[in-house]
């Protein structure tokens, strides 16, 4: 006899690899450097919630020397901006995030090319950040409104664009040989559960993620990331059922397709390891799928260490786990009576 | 019918108006008074985007027929703070990043203050309960709790409002926690998704979809339906005028059913119509004459010699083979000192974004045909859409409304094709929402897959070699079954150095609902099992889970199972940072929870006991009593 | 999708009934209202137009609650969240604040009757089985002659299947009554697929009331949900234990036999797996609402040696 409540824990490693697969990826970007010190970007594709409206504003910030707010984004208008294709793959941040970063390096060195002409020292000497530029060495310093102003008096608009490109190869059709990505990134998750041994409902109490994601260039959205890849992986792990009876649906709505809600959520403590990518402007690489990966194992493993079950089909509803350990325990007693 | 005198109080103002007396709250407050926070996002009451306030209690707008609001006082999320405000839960929502794809958001908003208002003291258990009957599925709730303990310290008093401003810039903005620059516009309900967009003289598309998972069309008339009053067009694939076909990797899927249905849901024919319940009308009144065919419903029947063939282009029924060789696997097996079998199944997976499919096509001045959806892939959908409507390039044009979640969901191009024909064939803007069971029927879900898994180790946890042959059912359409398959392929084996592998992924036409993009793109389903499976070996060599990785584990330099040679390789950082964060406490695997020192503590929840706030109830009576 | 040509919403009881009696075949009664809408959809229902709703939410009568001579009379528009936030229902129906935790979510338990579960017949609700457990009578009215005409019957026996009652064509359910169980410990077991918003596959209701000594069973009231097509009330166990010593090792035993009255038509291996745990479960929580320490792993094995 069990007592009702039994813990475990389990752990779960995973890999990804980053922007398209076997195939060259690329996307592009504008960016212009814009009256009052602010800044346009303009970009074919960018947020679907995951935050990526707000990291391209950091990357352009950081680029252009403004601050995130004064960053316009012009984006996802096929007759308006440069392509940048789809909003999948892990690619908004290594291939938007870096096409964005060298379309603003290009903007801000014809800024700068007329500022050194205008101070009169050398291009490398001048920085710019949160709104203020100044040149290194000396006590030459005026605000980005300024700048622009000066560039614009000189009879010049600083814009720029940028193209970046991620080089994947396709792969072999008999071996499969091949390179896939330029980037790849890792990830490992622990799970601790607590399984009802009278009703088999499983609560996952503790998720443990460390990710490497190159460069978090927003930690909170990294971590945001990785909530929610754990808790979609929670969901298939333990819930999440899509259901046909001879090609009609029996989940026809979410009364019977059950998603997790706020009870079902574990204490998730999200570990960001930054392991840059050598191969691009921001050494960042990216996390929106990989953080699901090892969830579902991570939880099959713990219920197995906690209860001595496998669940090898997914998902492990209280039904599933019950009839598991009743079989085990079965097996046990017909054992034990054997002996 | 009989309309419906209401009056109430919406938002502090009086409101005056005659409505339909089956109306929902929703709809009265969505369509009737523009207040488009309030979402809908499954019309059944179990999701959360449309709760309101009616007479201070937080109801779901979706459930109520609006008459029931007659006479009371009404508070929507715009409603919560002055135009230009946010109130303390919306700032903390904006300061935690609680707030992703925004769909759930004005929802959550209103159960995050509803929960506080209830009980200002709520505690974390109290909270989570509270916010039960409000879905998110981006966020993980994680910085939604944090937003809401956050607000209730701030409005207690016991921490500075300040608190909820910007973190300072620092040095640099990479690495900084900036605040995300949409969530005001999110917590605020001010943004508007496809669904809540209307242009004048705007026609309401429904769908008609197929009842049955395989048959012949035999014909289909439309002529009743288009003579009913307030009907603008309907359409077939008779009114495709190029080449009819879209898919991610292969254009196996017309925009509306061509000769046959292939899948339960399919789309058959759509009507535009002045309104919703004229367009439902009509579509009652198309005739489809379909011949059932044999179906199936299972990838392995499908890859049968002789099985019923789905399209015509592959007699097989195999949308993607996918095989994958390194070194020579038998050789590794006959090395092994164990060998590991065993399956393993995925189910389908709904993406179950909050935002349903929505969308609106129009012809501009220029004759650019144009579409506004949150469609996650406006270049490839633009390029399908030209060939589909045998239009230059440059008359199509697509634009990406703000997306209620994707997930892979909103890569299928399965609906903007019919906004642009029916948009074509009218010269009027055209909208189309789906319902959630619609969605729900005709969108791809996650791949479901069986895996077959060998794996050779020596007794000292060296893997050998390992076999990896994985059947998935792709579905109706090939969508994108090939790219899932490859990836699946090429992540299989997982990030372990073994220098024999045999990898065979198979995607499979069936007449089920089609599988598609879904975040991980094969590479869960796939590692799901390695990670299984390698727990199972270590328990079988007497291993600590973390151990047979590391023994197992690619380093700096490894060559893939795709013999690709890497560069820098993380795993070893990742799996002591999980390690070292979870407390690990090491040992072979086993049933080891009962006797682990490493339960509980930090990093964990305590288990959910429904009724936190009934003791704390009780308790609070017994204290009187006494 | 829900339509209709007619809303109502009257104020008294005279009034409901006189329209619920002259509203054209098809016309439905709504209270909380919450089901009608999700049912009107696809996968369900589909498109349903209704000649007339009649809303009986305002009908004075309908609302509030009364306590006298050891039972407790609800009015058939008390929603499931008073059973949380009323102390004085919370302190004479112990087990359904649990009960009602566990039902829907917050905004639908606003809404959402008690009353209006038990018409609904579901095989499956949550508020039945503690109502059977409190000997609950529903109430129910229609006009005759001009005049309000009521009768009651018990709530075990007005329940006659999957959605089939014995509410009559021109009848409206008035109220609810219950036994106060004030003294009582209760408890509520359920489990479906998640732990909000969600259908049991199995739930408990136990209340249990002890001797001055807290030694005894004075009365134990228990009732099982989700087991087949109606709740059942677990008599035969509630004798076994009433005036009995309070023994682990007894409420074991005595909950090992309701596992194979499961007559549900699916998940039969599941029930049964589920019920006898839960019965036990359910004792065990109501003693420790009572104040009882709950059992250590060490007595639950002892008690099933």
């Amino acid at each position: 006899m069990m007592a009702r409540r039994m813990r475990g824990r389990g752990v779960a490693a995973s890999w990804y690899g980053i922007a398209r697969t076997a195939t060259i990826d690329r996307a592009g970007a504008w960016a212009e450097l814009d009256d009052g010190g602010t800044a346009k970007v303009v970009t074919g594709v960018t947020e679907i919630g995951e935050g990526i409206l707000t990291l391209l504003a950091q990357v352009a910030a950081e680029e252009l020397g403004v601050r995130p707010e004064d960053v316009t984004l012009g984006d996802n208008d096929t007759a308006r901006s440069p392509e940048a294709a789809h909003a999948g793959a892990t690619r908004q941040t290594y291939m938007i995030g870096n096409s964005v970063a060298l379309a603003c390096r290009d903007a801000r060195a014809k800024l700068f090319a007329e500022i050194a002409d205008h101070w009169d020292v050398a291009e490398d000497t001048l920085r710019a950040f949160n709104g203020e530029l100044w040149a290194e060495g000396s006590n030459l310093k005026m605000t980005m409104e300024e700048a622009v102003a000066v560039c614009k008096r000189r009879g010049v608009v600083p814009v720029g664009s940028g193209s970046f490109t991620a080089h994947g190869t396709g792969l072999d059709p008999v071996d499969g040989s091949g390179s896939p990505w330029q980037a790849y990134v890792f990830g490992t998750q622990v799970a601790e559960v607590e399984v009802d041994t009278i009703t088999g409902e499983v609560q996952v109490l503790g998720i443990w993620a460390a990710h490497d994601v190159g460069r978090a260039i927003n930690p909170r959205g990294v971590e945001g990331q990785i909530e929610g890849g754990v808790v979609q992986g929670l969901g298939q792990a333990l819930m999440e059922d899509y259901q046909l009876d001879k090609g009609h649906t029996t989940t026809h709505g979410f009364a019977k397709y059950i998603l997790p809600t706020s009870l079902d959520i574990p204490e998730i403590t999200s570990v960001i390891v930054e392991d840059r990518d050598p191969l691009s402007p921001l050494g960042a690489k990216g996390i929106g799928e990989p953080a699901l990966v090892p969830t579902a194992p991570a939880i099959m493993n713990a219920i197995h260490d906690a209860i001595g079950v496998r669940i090898t089909s997914l998902p492990a509803t209280p039904e599933k786990v019950l009839a598991a350990l009743k079989a085990k325990q079965q097996s046990e007693q017909q054992r034990q009576a054997a002996e | 019918m009989s309309d419906f005198e209401m009056e109430l109080e919406v938002n502090g103002r009086k409101v005056r108006r005659r409505i339909e007396p089956g109306q929902r709250l929703l709809d009265f407050l969505r369509d009737d008074l523009n207040l488009t926070g309030t979402k809908e996002g499954c019309g059944a009451g179990e999701c959360g985007t449309c709760s309101v306030f009616v007479d201070g209690k937080l109801v779901k707008s979706c459930l109520m027929p609006a008459a029931k609001a007659q006479g009371t006082k009404v508070e929507t999320v715009e409603g919560l703070a002055k135009p230009g405000e946010l109130t303390p839960v919306q700032r903390a929502f904006h300061k935690t990043g609680a707030s992703q794809c925004g769909y759930c958001i004005p929802g959550m908003v209103m159960a995050a203050t509803s929960a506080l208002r209830e009980n200002p003291d709520a505690g974390i258990d109290e909270i989570k309960e509270r916010l039960g009957g409000n879905i998110c599925r981006c966020t993980g709730y994680t910085k939604i709790f944090e937003a809401v303990e956050l607000a209730r310290e701030v409005i207690a008093g016991r921490l500075n409002p300040a608190t909820l401003e910007a973190d300072p810039a620092g040095e640099s903005f990479i690495g900084n926690n900036v605040r995300r620059l949409d969530a005001p516009s999110k917590v605020s309900g001010r943004l508007r998704y496809a669904g809540d967009m209307v242009m004048p003289d705007m026609l309401h598309m429904q769908v008609l979809r197929s009842p049955h998972a395989h048959a012949k069309i035999r014909s289909i008339d439309t002529s009743a339906a288009e003579a009913l009053d307030g009907v603008a067009c309907v359409i077939t694939c008779d009114d495709v005028p190029g080449e009819d076909g879209f898919g991610v990797f292969v254009h196996d899927q017309p925009v509306m059913a061509r000769g046959k249905v292939r899948h339960v849901g399919e789309a058959v024919a759509a009507v535009a119509a002045e309104d919703i319940a004229t367009a439902r009308k009509a579509l009652k009144l198309i005739r489809v004459d379909y011949e059932e065919l044999p179906g199936l419903f299972d990838p392995e029947d499908a890859m049968q010699p002789g099985a019923p063939v789905i399209h015509d282009y592959a007699p097989d029924n195999i949308v993607k083979h996918i095989p994958v060789r390194k070194g020579d696997v038998e050789k590794g097996f006959a090395e092994a000192d164990i060998i590991v079998e065993q399956t393993y199944e995925t189910q389908q997976v709904e993406h179950a974004y909050l935002e349903p499919e929505a969308g609106i096509a129009y012809v501009d001045a220029d004759d650019v045909v144009t579409v506004i959806s949150p469609s996650q892939n406006i270049t490839h959908h633009r390029h399908m859409l030209a060939h589909i409507i045998d239009r230059p390039i440059n008359k199509v044009r697509f634009i990406m409304s703000p997306v209620g979640g994707g997930f892979g969901g909103k890569e299928d191009m399965i609906y903007q094709g019919m906004l642009a024909l029916a948009a074509m064939k009218t010269h009027r803007p055209v909208k189309l929402v789906f319902t959630r069971e619609e969605s729900i029927i005709a969108s791809a879900k996650r791949h479901p897959s069986r895996v077959t898994y060998r794996m050779g180790l020596k007794k000292n946890g060296r893997i050998t070699a390992a076999s990896f042959r994985m059947i998935s059912d792709g579905g109706a359409y090939g969508m994108s079954t090939e790219g899932v398959m490859r990836k699946a392929a090429i992540l299989s084996c997982g990030p372990y150095d073994i220098p024999n592998v045999q990898i065979d992924t198979y995607g499979v036409y069936t007449n089920n609902t089609p599988s598609g993009a879904f975040r991980t793109f094969g590479g869960m389903q796939a590692q799901f099992a390695t990670e299984s499976h390698l727990d199972i070996c270590a328990e079988k060599l007497g291993l600590d889970p973390f151990e047979i990785r590391r023994i197992n584990m690619m380093r700096d330099g490894a060559v893939t199972h795709t013999q690709q040679k890497l560069g820098s390789v993380s795993l070893a950082r990742v799996l002591e940072a999980a390690e070292k964060a979870s407390r690990w406490e090491a040992g072979p695997v086993g049933q080891r929870g009962p006797v682990r020192g490493d339960l509980g503590g930090e990093g964990t929840r305590q288990p959910c006991t429904l009724g936190s706030r009934i003791k704390s109830a009780d308790g609070h009576n017994k204290e009187k009593v006494a | 999708m829900l339509t209709c040509d007619t809303y109502r919403l009257p104020t008294s009881l005279k009034e409901a009934l006189a329209l619920w009696a002259g509203a054209p075949e098809g016309s439905r009664l709504v209270a909380g209202a919450t089901d009608i809408l999700p049912w009107a959809r696809e996968g369900r229902a589909g498109d349903v137009h209704l000649p007339e709703m009649i809303d009986v939410s305002r009908v004075a009568e309908l609302c509030g609650y009364e306590i006298a001579d050891g039972r407790v009379r609800l009015g058939a528009n008390v929603a499931y969240q008073q059973f949380l936030t009323d102390p004085v229902l919370r302190s004479h129906l112990p087990c359904m604040p649990y009960c009602a935790v566990w039902f829907a979510d917050d905004q639908i338990r606003e809404q959402a009757t008690l009353a209006g579960n038990i018409v609904n017949a579901s095989p499956a609700a949550d508020g039945v089985p503690p109502v059977i457990a409190m000997n609950g009578d529903i109430e129910m009215a229609r006009l005759e002659g001009g005049e309000v005409v009521t009768r009651a019957m018990p709530v075990a026996e007005f329940i006659m299947g999957p959605g089939r009652t014995k509410l009559a064509g021109n009848e409206i359910v008035t109220a609810v009554t219950l036994d106060s169980m004030q003294g009582y410990g209760g408890s509520f077991q359920k489990v479906g697929q998640r732990r909000s918003l969600v259908i049991s596959a199995v739930c408990c209701a136990a209340l249990v009331k002890t001797d001055a000594s807290g030694e005894v069973f004075e009365d134990v009231r228990l009732a099982l949900g989700g087991v087949g097509p109606v709740p059942m009330r677990l008599t035969d166990i509630e004798d076994m234990l009433r005036g009995k010593r309070i023994d682990r090792k007894l409420i074991a035993e005595a909950s090992v036999g309701p596992a194979d009255r499961v007559a549900s038509r699916s998940r039969v291996a599941y029930r049964k797996a589920v019920v006898s745990g839960f019965v036990e479960a359910a004792i065990e929580d109501a003693l420790v609402e009572l104040g009882a320490p709950e059992p250590t792993p060490e007595q639950r094995e002892a008690a099933h040696v």
